[in-house]
């Protein structure tokens, strides 16, 4: 399943490119630099921060059909785990497929246990299900 | 601040956007766009960052 991921902050596109050029750590970088200088984009998802004028560290899983499905806002000084979000958008690419399962905590990619059909019968017998 | 985490919720249909971009690969500015992505079939990523030149 095709997935693009861009990063957004409230510096210009020019920025972006001195940024990008100048900082080692990104001569690496392939995806797309976005630029939000209006912060409507930040604005829209909720992570503005209008003492600063910048935008919190906010990740966020669109589908295909353009529906939020996952959201994760960290503050200033808390950095992101990516093999979280990795496994996160995994989760939500397989579920889209298979609509009648659900991915418990430890699910990190295809073939690991999930849940099938949680219903009725599944109540008070996660434990089971989860170890059978 | 005002409304942090108050932006579109979870489940709903995000309202078309578009922005500028700066393409790495390319050395050349561009445009991103929910509507292309979805004409595409592609999921997407957000992930927002204070500023650059600082400690992303």
């Amino acid at each position: 399943m095709g997935c693009d991921v861009v990063t957004v902050s409230t510096d210009t596109q020019f920025v972006h490119l001195a940024w990008q050029r100048d900082e080692k750590e990104l001569a690496n970088v392939k995806y797309p630099m976005g630029s939000d200088p209006t912060a409507n984009l930040c604005k829209l998802f909720g992570v503005y921060d209008e003492k600063t004028g910048l935008a919190l560290r906010g990740t966020f899983i669109i589908n295909p059909e353009g529906v939020l499905f996952n959201a994760e806002v960290n503050w200033y000084n808390i950095g992101r785990n990516i093999d979280e979000l990795l496994r996160k958008f995994k989760a939500n690419v397989y579920v889209a497929r298979k609509t009648n399962e659900v991915c418990p905590s430890k699910w990190k990619d295809e073939g690991d246990k999930t849940l099938v059909n949680p219903g009725a019968k599944m109540v008070g017998k996660v434990h089971e299900a989860l170890r059978s | 601040m005002s409304e942090c985490c108050g932006g579109v919720k979870l489940g709903q249909r995000v309202p078309d956007f578009e922005f500028t971009t700066y393409e790495p690969t390319k050395g050349e500015f561009g445009k991103f766009s929910l509507a292309e992505q979805a004409k595409n079939k592609r999921w997407t990523i957000l992930f927002f960052y204070p500023a650059d030149f600082t400690f992303v």
